[in-house]
């Protein structure tokens, strides 16, 4: 990736122009190793006309007498060769040893060396995101930086991310790092997320930015690099760096399009052998006799049914009647999946304008991405605007602002989890012989009941032209066309980002420098449930408002010296943080004029209220000591003071120690081939608190007043499940040691960069679910004790290197978690539990973090199974038993680029090892009989025989006795056994969710110069782009094993969430 | 360039001030500027009313009745039926965790919620100590009927140490996060002692302090809180005559002494409202059937209606004259309009309990649309402001009765039959609040009471267990722990879904919600986790 990159660069540097009188070519190659170099500058110094060489190191440029050539390139010394009569001239560049070091983006914006670095820091070329994209640019990081475990809720484009570095730091709070842009950190908190209830995901803050405005995203992984953030940064760092403007002659412009199209992965592999149906009485006159399965033989019966696929064999009868009252075909309709969802489309375009001289430079960008998402009337749209300058006044003062200005909006969102609106959900469950095309009712108005229906059918359904054309007896499922063209979701955030640095070098080695910068923006929603809805059939209306701000302010004073082989670097400062948001919303129920759903129609109405505020203070210092560029040490500390806590409580300080030891330049005796070696070690502390404001004080809200009487409640619990507030709450404190090893072999075609690191985290700040029956369902509190460790691996390695060069980089990392307490006298705690509440996420003493818990099937003492003699079914366990953890084991990834003279190949797999889902899809889908095991039992089918034991009767002592059990099921018992299995065996529903996935494909080819003479652009590239093309490996059915409705800290948890999507289209990159 | 040096330094001096440290401005930031630190207890008070009205205070006015009492009380003891909606759980004895959870996950955290604030800081050390006396002890009265409520659906549940969270908090002390459990025996003798103190401290000549504008019940009157207290008292110590006849004569007596409902003017109703939205306010019963969007079926059981219609059902004279009130006839009802196929009493039909849809068409012998066939809640009773019932004098007068006939306390004035049939004639005319139209005139009332005489027409405490059975239309909940105590009606279990969890009987207890078996390491009711075991007044395990 880093040669098409190169060959950019120098080809902004000029245009050429004919001029000259005579031909110079030649070839320029790298002094040490001979190979050649392409995209090196040439120019002819009188007059600046140029040209660069092509892929083979080779030039031809037009020169007048007596000129001389300037051959410079990024990374090597620039040379100056007179041309006489020369007319071939072979040139060799020295690499330029000072440029070559490499400088990485570290805290607070500081740039570091690499190789002083006593932690380990990833960095992440902004180019990785943008050939082949994706809308919210962190699920780019999965799989391409150790330790980084990125998961994308599914829940389309827009959808938030969750992004975990180095394990789950705190057992409730907020785990996600800190993201930061330029050095100001942004805003990523999300509006919402599906819960046990269902709802939607409303999308995190990443989504408001341009892939094409990164230059690079360092991650800082541990305590120690992210120590100078402060409590924010606890969880590491995303450190975006944007684009800049450099000094140039001209305007440079640079046009970059993307096209993608995107498809469903579908994973389901549902039974289609049995349709519609049900199992009743086969004698109509004996409610008591065999029951057998029918399909659907009267309107009603189809209603009542329509979400049961526990009918007979498709075929055996030729027609059943369906919800409408239609008689139709009794057979396979084909796949629904088809019809509904649609090819969705993502074009973006990006125009970028640089320019500058010695002293004033800048880059404007404008980019604009319209997206259309697979599920019908919904998608994305974005505008990008940036503005980045960079001035310096005289010797001493420069000064550098940015802004960036994003337009979202999101159409649509999908609702997830449980049932009300979310049509994917609906999509699941149709019945093998239905069509969904028949579910669209009115051409005019799709999903609602056509005008003209007859009396009967409205009779049935209880319901008028108009309204949701259900097509199950179950007012909370909806009709998939009536959520996708009726329900109105949108919500439009305007946000604006500017920041700016002003820095004045006192004198040689003490500078001052001061920065502002602000997160703003507002969100404007609009949320409709249209009328005629089955679940809230008079409709409602939100239009509601947030407004979020956040400043910082900063300033430091800094310090740069060398005495000798010593080098002194200090610096001091402060920080001032205000975040606020507020949000406005009016609420209306009911519609006075039928279907016109305008707020000012609404039949009741309400308001709500909304307002937060909370601040940081902080100090801050480093301090770094270097001898010879061999060994280094840095100190730093910070202390914060945070708003939301108590005043007598609300500090704390914490310090970080590091080095690193570059033994290579330091030993003489060291073989050839070992290029590069360090050792590097560091401990830290980070404080961090993950409470919201107002959270210590016990306090009372006013309530909307009911028959003119004032109501009142808690503030923190208005309504059920409050939260009981803690005056004595603490900052959490995280400790963290890592030691590395970065070791590089052959003139670094073979690197290794290895990382060990414990961490615990003490006075964690639980929100604890506690007994309903204490009056509140959670409260904070300071307890707890979490420990990760783990170690991180990157290999690099250049196989093959000439015209052909094959780079392949692998990363994995383990994290070991485990809860070592939690607080007084309790060894567990609910995290969180999925629609069917069966299950539990659940941190337990001794434990990784968020094991599974569920009731599995009954064993007798002597370990049989236990079965209910009646029916057969499964008996359930007294107790809940960990049935799985949903935390994967293993995490990384292996990247491959493949470049070949202008062609480049590249693809990135990554995987997740071990880890568990509960996968609530399944479970549904066994009781709703599409589940391809439920096939077993049926008519027609091998019976089920259960075997064990049974209940017969208790001892004296009121144990229970059991006695042999087997039992032969019919197709009837059948059913309630697979109906009974996801009430009563939890385990059955716990999958492995390891997986591997190609998730990244890119082919692209950049044009030679030669081929662009006649065209008006300087460099030309065009690739074409993948992302999630396939699914290597998995063990999970029905679902994509990453499926999760939020992105809290209760995973592993599936609940129809939205089918997981591959793109694939083209990236053109145009210059000028 | 001078100046510009110049105006760098100020703004780094500038912010070096403002940051940096601990400032009042960074303490200040964390006051809510909604919120208030002590607030006038009367307005937790109104939201503790609200709240025993199905949870209207916290703003999910329908899910304890949409989930327990119509979900499955109203179908389990058989005077709603139907083959699905949210109620086919208690029509065939299925276990839903809703169902099953909804009173304990709300009730502590609703109404015990703000009742013990109450309590708490007008006692010594609260910010309201000593004051709201009248107040306070309406509060003691509203927190009993909701303990009383909540024990007879599980049994032993957390009492002493529920709803005391909040303990220690302005020491900087934890509260009891985990309650432990205490027996229902233990429960019942405390809840009748806190009844009989709660009545004794009330009094007209105690200060008012802003009560009577706060009670949406009885506007302040203290003696009607009394009686309420005291009735309340009579039908814990009925409730628990089976297994603790001491305690039963003890309270009997002294509710009696106090003063029990005297007339439907007693009634205990929670006003509704229309709004603000479906979620709040408004009658959570009526939501829960409004049709399309509650959407659940209204259909009455075949075991009511063959009650209502009487002795003869195809005679029009022997009717119960509550069978055109309770059921507003065979209906279609949609949003637009309740549109009534026939009202005619001789052609009201109930629907068998425990029956699938293919089952009722096998007993139709063919296809059957539900609505042109069975009779529906009188949609008059189903408006979203109708005001919610939570307890009626005709109950005292069916205790009192049971009480002369099984010789439970003393001086109780007049007869079992005086009592009885003063029972009666209260329970048919109290749902003139829901529509003026659904009276009762006296001589219906007589006529009804002549055509079924007392202890004649059958035995008289099933007679009375009948009526106090009829009389809980709407609170089917207490229905349910009636019939559980009495066995009157005598209902015939049935269900036709082979994966019931009762094993074909009407269920007898809720099973605790899942959070709390998973959460609670105090929780030791395993054995009782289900919905077959009594409770203890019911001859269970204490």
């Amino acid at each position: 990736m880093k040669r098409p990159l190169l060959v950019l660069l120098a080809m902004m540097a000029c245009a050429t122009h004919l001029w000259a009188q005579r031909q110079v070519s030649g070839t320029v190659t790298d002094q040490e190793d001979g190979s050649a170099l392409p995209g090196v500058n040439v120019l002819v110094s009188e007059s600046q006309e140029g040209t660069i060489t092509d892929i083979d190191g080779k030039y031809t440029i037009e020169v007048p007498q007596n000129a001389t050539l300037t051959f410079s390139f990024i990374g090597y010394l620039s040379r100056e060769i007179e041309v006489g009569n020369q007319s071939v001239i072979d040139v060799r560049l020295d690499s330029d040893v000072k440029q070559l070091q490499e400088v990485v983006v570290t805290a607070l914006g500081v740039e570091r060396e690499t190789k002083a670095l006593g932690y380990s820091i990833t960095e992440v070329d902004g180019e990785n995101l943008t050939e082949a994209r994706e809308i919210n640019v962190a699920n780019s990081l999965a799989g391409r930086v150790a330790g980084v475990n990125v998961s994308g809720v599914a829940s389309g484009p827009a959808g938030s991310t969750r992004v975990i570095i180095r394990g789950n730091k705190s057992l409730q709070g907020n785990n996600q790092p800190l993201y930061v842009i330029d050095g100001i950190p942004m805003d990523n908190s999300g509006f919402g997320q599906a819960g046990i209830w269902g709802g939607r995901d409303e999308g995190d803050g990443m989504s408001s930015i341009n892939p094409d405005d990164i230059a690079s995203i360092t991650v800082l992984k541990g305590a120690s690099s992210a120590a100078l953030y402060g409590a924010r940064a606890a969880n590491g760092v995303i450190n975006i760096v944007t684009k800049k403007g450099s000094s140039r002659k001209g305007i440079g412009v640079e046009l970059n399009s993307n096209f993608v199209f995107e498809q469903i992965n579908d994973q389901r592999e549902f039974q289609r052998a049995y349709g519609q149906g049900n199992y009743v009485a086969s004698d109509p006159n004996d409610p008591e006799s065999t029951r057998i399965a029918v399909a659907p033989r009267t309107q009603q019966e189809a209603y009542d049914w329509g979400t049961s696929s526990w009918g007979p064999k498709l075929g055996s009868v030729g027609e059943s009647v369906q919800f409408d009252g239609v008689s139709r075909p009794y057979r396979d309709a084909g796949d629904n999946w088809d019809r509904y969802f649609r090819t969705g489309s993502t074009l973006t375009n990006t125009i970028a304008l640089t320019g500058g001289s010695e002293t004033q430079n800048f880059r404007f960008s404008f980019s604009d991405l319209r997206n259309q998402s697979i599920v019908p009337q919904s998608g994305f749209n974005r505008q990008n605007v940036s503005l980045s300058t960079n001035s310096k006044f005289g010797e001493r003062l420069t000064f550098s602002s940015r802004v960036l200005y994003s337009h979202e909006f999101a159409d649509n969102r999908p609702y997830l989890s449980d049932s009300p609106a979310n049509g994917i959900l609906a999509m699941y469950y149709i019945p093998a012989n239905m069509n969904v095309d028949n579910y669209y009712g009115d051409p005019n108005k799709p999903g609602a009941i056509p005008p003209g229906t007859d009396e009967n059918s409205l009779s049935i359904w209880g319901k008028i032209p108009g309204e949701e054309y259900q097509q199950a007896n179950n007012n909370w499922h909806q009709n998939p066309w009536w959520t996708a063209y009726q329900f109105d979701n949108d919500d439009t955030r305007d946000r604006l980002l500017p920041s700016a640095t002003l820095r004045y070098d006192i004198t040689d080695f003490l500078w001052v420098q001061g920065r502002a910068g602000m997160d703003w923006y507002t969100r404007r929603e609009t949320d409709l449930v249209p009328q005629g809805t089955g679940y809230q059939r008079g409709g409602s209306l939100t239009e509601g408002e947030n407004r979020v701000r956040e400043i910082n302010m900063e300033w430091m004073l800094g310090f740069d010296q060398a005495f000798g082989k010593f080098n002194f670097n200090a610096f001091v400062g402060g920080n001032r943080m205000r975040r606020s948001n507020e949000r406005i919303a009016a609420t209306g129920n009911g519609f006075n004029v039928p279907f016109f759903e305008a707020i000012t129609n609404t039949v009741t109405q309400n308001f709500q209220y909304g307002f937060s505020e909370s601040g940081i203070n902080s100090l801050f210092g480093s301090a770094e000591v270097s001898y010879n560029g061999i060994l280094f040490l840095t100190g730093t500390a910070r202390n914060d003071w945070f708003s939301v806590l108590n005043p007598d409580f609300n500090s704390i300080l914490y310090p970080s120690v590091g080095g690193s030891f570059v033994f290579s330049d330091a030993l003489n005796t060291l073989p050839d081939w070992l290029t590069f070696g360090k050792i590097r070690g560091s401990w830290a502390q980070v404080g961090n608190v993950t409470v919201d404001p107002y959270n210590t004080i016990l306090t009372y809200s006013l309530k909307q007043p009911h028959v003119g009487i004032p109501l009142a409640s808690f503030s923190s619990a208005g309504g059920n499940n409050g939260s009981i507030p803690n005056p004595t709450l603490q900052p959490l404190t995280s400790t963290e040691y890592e030691v590395g090893l970065d070791i590089r072999f052959f003139d670094n075609r073979l690197g290794l960069d290895l990382t060990y690191y414990d961490q615990v985290t003490t006075n964690d700040i639980l929100r604890a679910t506690i007994s309903k029956a204490s009056g509140f369902g959670s409260t904070v509190v300071n307890v707890g004790k979490l420990q990760n460790r783990g170690i991180e691996a990157l290999l690099t390695a250049t196989p093959v290197s000439g015209p052909l060069t094959w780079d392949v980089s692998f990363n994995f990392a383990k994290n070991e978690n485990k809860v070592v307490s939690l607080i007084e006298g309790n060894d567990e705690l609910i995290v969180e539990e999925p629609r069917t509440r069966t299950v539990f996420v659940k941190h337990i003493v001794g434990h990784p973090f968020g094991v599974l818990t569920g009731l599995v099937q009954k064993r007798s003492p002597d370990g049989q199974l236990v079965f209910d003699p009646n029916n057969g079914a499964p008996i359930q366990s007294d107790d809940y038993e960990i049935i799985g953890n949903s935390v994967p084991d293993w995490t990384g990834g292996i990247n491959n680029s493949f470049t070949f003279k202008g062609f480049n190949l590249g693809a990135l797999v990554d995987f997740k090892i071990g880890g568990d889902v509960y996968s609530g899809t399944n479970v549904r889908m066994t009781q709703a009989g599409l589940h391809q095991q439920t096939i077993q039992g049926r008519e027609g089918q091998e019976p089920i025989t259960v075997t064990g034991v049974a209940q017969n009767g208790k001892t004296e002592s009121g144990d229970p006795i059991y006695e042999p059990f087997t039992k032969t099921l019919s197709p009837n018992e059948a059913q309630g056994y697979w109906s009974q299995m996801g009430n009563r065996v939890q385990d059955h529903f716990v999958y492995d969710a390891s997986f591997a996935k190609l998730r990244q494909v890119t082919f692209g080819y950049i044009f030679p110069s030669s081929m662009l003479d006649k065209m008006p652009f300087q460099t030309l590239s065009l690739s074409f782009v993948a992302r999630n093309l396939a699914i290597l490996y998995k063990n999970v059915e029905n679902i994509d094993p990453e499926s999760s409705y939020q992105n809290g800290n209760g995973q592993g948890l599936d609940y129809f969430g939205m089918p997981k999507t591959r793109s694939y289209g083209f990236n053109l990159k145009v210059q000028f | 360039m001078k100046y510009i040096v110049k105006l760098t330094l100020c703004l780094l001096l500038t912010i070096l001030l403002v940051a940096g440290c601990d400032t009042e401005e960074l303490h200040n930031l964390n006051i809510n500027p909604q919120a208030v630190t002590e607030i006038d207890l009367n307005y937790l008070f109104s939201a503790a009313e609200l709240s025993i009205a199905s949870n209207g205070g916290s703003g999910d006015n329908r899910y304890i009745d949409w989930r327990t009492n119509i979900g499955l009380a109203s179908t389990a003891i058989q005077q709603l039926a139907t083959p699905g909606g949210i109620s086919a759980n208690g029509n065939f004895y299925r276990h839903n965790e809703e169902t099953s959870a909804a009173p304990f996950e709300f009730t502590y955290n609703d109404q015990l919620k703000n009742i013990s604030e109450i309590l708490r800081q007008t006692e010594p050390g609260g910010f309201d100590e000593g004051n709201k006396v009248n107040m306070r002890n309406a509060a003691r009265i509203l927190r009993a009927f909701s303990f009383q409520r909540l024990t007879d659906f599980y049994g032993s549940i957390p009492y002493f140490e529920a709803n005391r969270g909040l303990e220690g908090i302005n020491e900087g002390k934890q509260g009891i996060l985990f309650p432990t459990y205490d027996k229902q025996s233990v429960i019942y003798a405390d809840l009748l002692k806190e009844l009989d103190e709660a009545t004794a401290a009330m009094s007209a000549s105690n200060p008012d302090d802003g009560f009577s504008k706060a009670d949406m019940i009885y506007e302040g009157d203290i003696d009607q809180w009394k009686r309420w207290g005291y009735s309340l008292m009579l039908r814990l110590a009925m409730r628990a005559s089976n297994v603790a006849p001491d305690m039963a004569n003890t309270y009997v007596t002294k509710a009696v002494a106090g003063g029990v409902f005297t007339s439907n003017e007693d009634n205990v109703w929670i006003p509704m409202d229309v709004g603000p939205s479906e979620w709040q306010d408004q009658n959570g019963i009526s939501r829960a059937f409004y049709p399309g969007d509650g959407g659940n079926p209204s259909f009455l059981s075949k075991t009511l209606i063959d009650f209502l219609k009487g002795a003869n059902p195809n005679d029009v004279a022997d009717d119960d004259p509550r069978l055109m009130i309770l059921s507003g006839g065979i209906a279609k009802w949609d949003a637009a309009a309740w549109t009534p196929i026939t009202t005619d009493p001789l052609e009201q039909r109930g629907l068998p309990n425990g029956f699938f849809t293919s089952d009722i068409e096998a007993m139709e012998g063919g296809p059957v649309v539900l609505e042109e066939t069975f009779s529906r809640i009188n949609y008059l009773m189903l408006d979203d402001n109708d005001p919610y019932m939570i307890m009626n004098y005709a109950e005292v007068e069916f205790l009192l009765a049971e009480a002369l006939e099984r010789g439970i306390g003393t001086g109780i004035a007049g007869t079992a039959q005086t009592h009885y049939e003063a029972g009666v004639k209260a329970a048919m005319q109290m749902y003139a609040p829901y529509d003026p139209s659904l009276t009762v005139a006296d001589e219906e009332v007589a006529t009804y009471l002549a055509q079924y005489p007392y202890g004649v027409y059958k035995p008289a405490l099933e007679m009375i267990g009948e009526q106090m059975w009829v009389s809980k239309f709407f609170n089917w909940w207490e229905a349910w722990s009636d019939w559980r105590r009495t066995g009157y009606p005598q209902l015939v279990a049935f269900t036709s879904d082979e994966t019931n969890v009762t094993g074909g009987t009407i269920p007898v207890r809720l099973q605790y919600p899942a959070t709390e078996v998973a959460a609670n390491p105090n929780f030791n009711q395993a054995n009782n986790n289900n919905y077959t075991s009594p409770v203890w007044w019911d001859g269970g395990t204490e």
